[in-house]
């Protein structure tokens, strides 16, 4: 059997399934205590089972996003090596930040060495400060880390006890910027999370569970607890991860359909394309900054069931925000819930007020309550159908590089709009109507995040770079650099390594069971040409473990 | 008005003229790893966008590809020009400021009749986008500036006649380079004088010397001509590394030469200098465009002061620019009929080498001397590609200012030309109905364009 844990800022959601059946389902509230919330939670659900059968825990939570959101965390220092490029003004980042001479090329080849007098006086300085967490990143690092580890070399000789992070761990895609930031977070973060952690594993051991534990990560994929506190800031945004594979595991296979999950304030959409959610194609902005995070493409719309309502000459707009609950049930303004609750839409709150809020709105029109109440619920659908359609349009305007990319581009609309959240039931019919779509409110949509969080397969990614002309390869996400001793590398050689390396991380993490079929998500190969003769390849594949879920929720009692 | 450069990126990364050949797979890669890692797609105000094709019809508004557009074009070709349309699109409607089309394959070697491959190039980027502009916006007076170390001598013979397109092209010599043409006395024909400007720079040209040209020569020139829309045609090939080029330009001289020429539009060309130059020159272009410090990005090698400008070379070239400015300044004083003679037609006759293809063409050109438009043009071509028997190509362009006396007299002499005989391909652009057709003799068969099925 599987537990889904979803660990939200408000509520923490619980679920127990059992080869896709919904055994038992929890929601309580989320304490400061977090771990009496996860043990009410469990215990509700484990009524009458016994731990053993539990097979596998999967948390999703909030808990790293909102220590960055409330800026909780230690100081960081920053050691950033940007050599020539982009004006060094552009690197003001909000912490004490040393800049050093030395630059690495796009091959990885060292341009300009490291200034070392310049490091000594950087961790002089920042010891003064009081500084003891340090991110050191430098431009192209993930194609050659020379000088990121010596800089940690020199550090760690001075300051053992410090925490020193270095970019072309935390990150190995391109772009200096994010990574710096990434790398900062990752440090920033780490204590913290690993306190976590450990309170999860307390948790679970204080309810006999001997299960595999892991975390949801942004981009809808799993990995052990206890190999996460190597990537704490992966585990940001998972939250929308976990509600949109929820929805994916509801749904037949191999839907294209928009989710909305229609919240207070917001409306979060995300979409399933054939059947596969929408990963972002960039790294996620945390609190405006923007990262290496991988995610999936979610959408936040200022709309939900709380929004005021107002009225400005003679057409009703929404304004931003939330101002309280709806007028029905004594708040201060109308809002959309107040018009569907007139129109039927909606069962709780006062009736009465919910026309007055209608009356406040449309008598100036010279519109009925009922007419008004249309109106407003017209106006939301718009709104967020607009959204809806400029998403599909910029996921078709995606940058391709290659032509087979442009030509195949093709538009895809959806077929089937979902509703999640407490606004969804009354809003979804109309919103899939105006989408010429089918609407779907699935069963146990109030808990589609813990159920994502339970089916989210484990998933891993090899991304492997080759120079033949340097003799040098690296893989990404280990950050490790190695040497091609092989004189006849070639194409295949080179997917043959990226699968070695899948299987070797695959074993580190205790994955081997469930990792199904591995895909090839990247192979380019270009020639390296001088003096008209080709002199070398360089190989960039990408490897990966099947992404998605591990189970459809079938129909079944709880 | 939004204050953003768009950014087309299109490396081409699957395809290539052949596995070696400079135009090949390779040639954007670095430049995508730089761009990339310097986090410059995520400024806010440059905006990368997905490119579009251009269609067969709006290559037809400009080209004769013999024997139809299909034959002549691959994806990659309708990607690159499409780029630069839609790049023109939001630049015209406010909706960006400027735009770089850092896109493969480049054009401006490429004539108005393409039987093949001439200096890597099939579709002359720049030009497709000035038909489009003219018929889509009603752009009237373009300008393209070509900084390529190559003349750009299909972009000149295309424009030409046309009175109401300013090209000025700087370069390195044409008889140390190919293709071996845009010397100062390229004018431009009888009725658009002085509308070509072509700036051959002696071999070993810095920064100094380039930029000089650009205060003393090509702003001021600008200024008077006072273009709606400006295109550099942006070869990176004068830099200091590049293997086919023997010129010492810089990053940092591009980067300051883009800011004072201040395009629309930079569509990039040539540059073969994969490594050493283009990812350098390309961030550099980019970041001038949308406006930020380019004075940190240096090339590995270089170090301020490193190429000193001879005095000798210095006073050559502006020299040059004195009697260039000259010309510019007294077009309209010229004696067009001292210079090109009188007659119903003024004509020239061409030899057209294609070194991609091994291809030579003979061509003979009129234009029609009509007193109230710029005349339609007749070519009759023929391509000789070293086996079988030649093409033999009759082709007529009826530019889209054109009186409607000249649309018909060019429709007869299209009719003419199908009934002859003398012609496998016949061809009629006529670039006011934006309607173009062709003429296939051995298969008896008409083609004709109409414009493209309007976007669902």
């Amino acid at each position: 059997m599987f537990i889904g844990i979803d660990v939200g800022g408000t509520f923490t959601d619980a679920v127990l399934l059992d080869r896709g059946m919904v055994k038992a389902t929890a929601k309580v509230v989320t304490r400061q205590d977090l771990l009496s919330s996860l043990l009410e939670a469990l215990d509700s659900i484990l009524q009458g089972v016994s731990p053993d059968l539990i097979e596998r825990v999967v948390f999703s939570t909030t808990v790293i996003t909102n220590l960055i959101a409330e800026k909780k965390y230690d100081p960081v220092g920053l050691i950033i090596i940007p050599g020539p490029g982009l004006s060094h003004a552009h690197y003001r980042f909000a912490t004490q930040t040393h800049i050093i001479n030395g630059a690495i090329d796009y091959r990885g080849r060292e341009i300009i060495p490291l200034d070392l007098k310049q490091v000594e006086q950087a961790v002089e300085e920042l010891e003064a400060a009081g500084y003891n967490k340090v991110a050191v990143v430098g431009k192209f690092s993930s194609r050659n880390n020379k000088h990121e580890k010596e800089i940690e070399k020199y550090i760690k000789l001075l300051h053992p006890q410090w925490q020193v992070e270095l970019g072309h761990t935390v990150a190995g895609q391109l772009n200096f910027p994010r990574r710096v930031v990434s790398t900062m977070l990752t440090c920033a973060t780490r204590e913290k999370y690993e306190f976590f952690v450990r309170s999860v594993f307390q948790a679970l051991e204080q309810r006999g569970l001997q299960a595999e534990i892991y975390i949801l990560r942004a981009d809808g994929g799993t990995m052990r607890l206890k190999n996460s506190t190597k990537a704490p800031i992966e585990t940001i945004f998972s939250g929308p991860a976990a509600s949109t594979l929820g929805v994916q595991a509801l749904l037949p296979p191999g839907e294209t359909a928009v989710v909305v999950d229609i919240g207070g304030t917001t409306s979060d959409l995300a979409l399933l394309l054939s059947g596969q959610p929408l990963l972002a194609t960039r790294g996620v902005c945390i609190y405006n900054q923007l990262t290496h995070v991988r995610a999936l493409a979610v959408k936040s719309v200022p709309v939900g069931g709380d929004t005021t309502l107002s009225r400005q000459q003679n057409r009703i707009v929404l304004l931003p925000g939330r101002q309280g609950p709806p007028f029905c049930l004594d708040g201060p303004a109308p809002t959309p819930t107040d018009a569907l609750r007139v129109l039927g839409l909606f069962h709780k709150g006062d009736y009465d007020k919910a026309r007055q809020a209608m009356h406040m709105l449309g008598a100036e029109l010279n519109l009925s309550c009922t007419e008004t109440a249309v109106r407003v619920v017209d106006l939301v659908v718009d709104t967020i159908v607009q959204e809806i359609n400029e998403m599909f349009k910029s996921w078709e305007q995606e940058p391709s590089y290659r032509v087979w990319e442009v030509l195949q581009k093709k538009k895809v609309r959806p077929t089937t709009v979902v509703g999640v959240g407490g606004g969804a039931a009354g809003l979804i019919t109309q919103i899939a109507a105006r989408m010429n779509c089918q609407p779907v409110l699935p069963p146990y949509a109030s808990v589609a995040n813990a159920i994502g969080a339970a089916v989210a397969r484990p998933t891993l990614r090899v991304s492997l770079r080759a120079d033949t002309q340097q003799g040098v390869y690296t893989i990404q996400e280990e950050g490790f650099q190695g040497k091609i001793e092989d004189g006849n590398f070639n194409e295949e050689k080179a997917i043959a390594l990226a699968r070695t390396w899948l299987q070797r991380r695959a074993e580190n993490a205790g994955l081997t069971s469930s990792l199904g079929e591995v895909e090839i998500i990247r192979r380019e190969v270009f020639n390296v040409v001088r003096n008209w003769v080709t002199c070398g390849k360089i190989f960039d594949i990408g490897v990966q473990t099947q992404r998605g879920i591990l189970h459809y929720i079938g129909g079944g009692g709880r | 008005m939004s204050g953003k450069t768009g950014l087309v990126f299109f490396p081409a990364f699957d395809w290539a003229i052949s596995p070696t050949h400079p135009e090949r797979e390779e040639r954007l890669l670095y430049t995508r790893d730089t761009i990339f890692e310097e986090g410059v797609l995520d400024l806010p105000n440059i905006e990368e966008l997905a490119p579009r094709l251009a269609t067969f019809h709006d290559i037809a508004r400009v080209h004769f590809c013999v024997p139809r557009v299909q034959s002549q074009v691959t994806e990659a070709h309708l990607i690159a020009a499409g780029a630069a349309m839609l790049l023109g699109d939001l630049i015209i409607e406010g909706s960006l400021r400027n735009g770089f089309a850092l896109v493969r394959p480049p054009g401006h070697h490429a004539m108005r009749v393409v039987h093949g491959n001439r200096g890597f190039c099939n579709i002359n980027n720049e030009a497709v986008l000035v038909e489009y502009l003219r018929r889509r916006h009603g752009v009237k007076r373009i300008a393209i500036v070509d900084s390529d170390v190559h003349h750009g001598d299909g972009t000149q013979e295309i424009f030409y006649h046309d009175p109401d397109v300013l090209f000025i092209s700087f370069h390195q010599d044409g008889r140390t380079i190919y293709p071996g043409t845009g010397f100062t006395h390229e004018l431009g024909g009888p009725l658009a004088y002085a509308r070509t400007l072509n700036v051959p720079l002696p071999p070993g040209t810095t920064d100094e010397t380039f930029l000089y040209v650009v205060d003393n020569l090509i702003l001021p020139v600008l200024q008077d001509f006072a273009p709606e829309f400006i295109i550099n045609s942006a070869g990176q090939d004068n830099h200091y590394t590049d293997p086919l080029g023997s010129m010492r330009f810089t990053a940092q001289g591009y980067a300051e030469f883009t800011r004072r020429l201040n395009p629309h539009l930079a569509v990039l060309e040539g540059g073969y200098a994969i490594e050493s130059a283009l990812p350098y020159v390309n961030l550099a272009i980019l970041l001038a465009l949308s406006g930020h410090d380019y004075s940190y990005v240096r090339e590995p090698d270089y170090w301020p002061g490193k190429f000193k400008e001879s005095p000798e070379r210095l006073d050559q070239v502006k020299r040059m620019v004195d009697n260039l400015l000259g010309i510019w300044q007294n077009r309209d004083k010229a004696d067009i009929e001292k210079l090109f003679g009188t007659g119903k037609f003024y004509q020239r006759k061409k030899n057209i080498y294609y070194d991609t293809d091994y291809i030579e063409e003979e061509q003979f050109e009129k234009v029609r001397m009509c007193p109230y438009c710029p005349g339609y043009i007749i070519i009759e071509s023929r391509a000789n590609r070293g086996y079988g028997s030649p093409n033999r190509v009759f082709a007529i362009s009826v530019p889209f200012q054109a009186c409607s006396c000249c649309q018909a007299e060019a429709a007869d002499a299209y009719e003419k030309a199908k009934k002859e005989g003398r012609f496998d391909y016949v061809y009629l652009q006529d670039k006011t109905t934006d309607t173009y057709m062709s003429y296939e003799r051995n298969k008896n068969q008409e083609w004709c364009s109409e414009g493209p099925r309007p976007e669902v």
